[in-house]
């Protein structure tokens, strides 16, 4: 039960983050919450393979050499070696999200962001 | 769990989220700190990433048609009071 309301919490703060919907649509953002704790509950998807993730960072990091973006490779490889001090069980899982949510970096990522 | 102890767990999830955030950064996610803990903590949870991806992408999709039918409604508004 606690599990359940705590992730009824996250998802509120989750929708107001992502949509800016301002809290004056109350109704518009509990529809919302609505959604995505019913998307949440019923994902039919597999765990996250630490391997698989690894391959595709690597492979970005290929890739943005090869696209002439050596500065980008060299963060990139640089973040992921200062992980490795405070990684946890759930780090394979979180670059997962990441991986999933990268938005054509090798064109449109600015190193000075 | 002694202070120092909670302390020093406290620093180091805290540099790790710094660094996931730099890595969300390279990566384009579009994603701001406040989010990206949001979507740590619904991960501990035991939320798939995956889904949890998608549903990110959806409410993006809703936030900018909120946005949009928020700018028709003061257009509109504007319209009649002229």
């Amino acid at each position: 039960m606690a599990h359940l309301a705590q992730l009824g919490a996250l998802a509120d703060d989750l929708v107001a983050a992502v949509t800016a919907i301002p809290e004056s649509q109350r109704g518009r953002r509990n529809a919302l919450r609505e959604i995505v704790l019913r998307s949440l509950r019923g994902h039919t998807f597999i765990r996250t393979n630490q391997f698989e993730v690894e391959d595709r960072l690597n492979g970005l990091e290929e890739r943005f050499s090869v696209v002439g973006r050596d500065g980008l490779a060299e963060a990139l490889r640089a973040r992921r070696d200062a992980l490795e001090s405070c990684r946890n069980q759930f780090t394979p899982e979180i670059l997962h999200l990441l991986l999933e949510l990268a938005d054509q970096p090798a064109q449109n990522s600015k190193l000075s962001d | 769990m002694p202070p120092n102890d909670r302390a020093e767990k406290q620093a180091a999830a805290q540099q790790a989220v710094d660094i996931l955030h730099e890595i969300a950064t390279i990566l384009n996610c579009h994603l701001d700190r406040r989010t990206l803990s949001i979507c740590i903590s619904m991960i501990e949870n035991g939320i798939s990433p995956e889904a949890l991806a998608n549903v990110i992408k959806e409410l993006r999709k809703q936030g900018q048609q909120a946005q949009l039918d928020s700018a028709t409604a003061t257009a509109a508004a504007a319209t009649r009071r002229r």
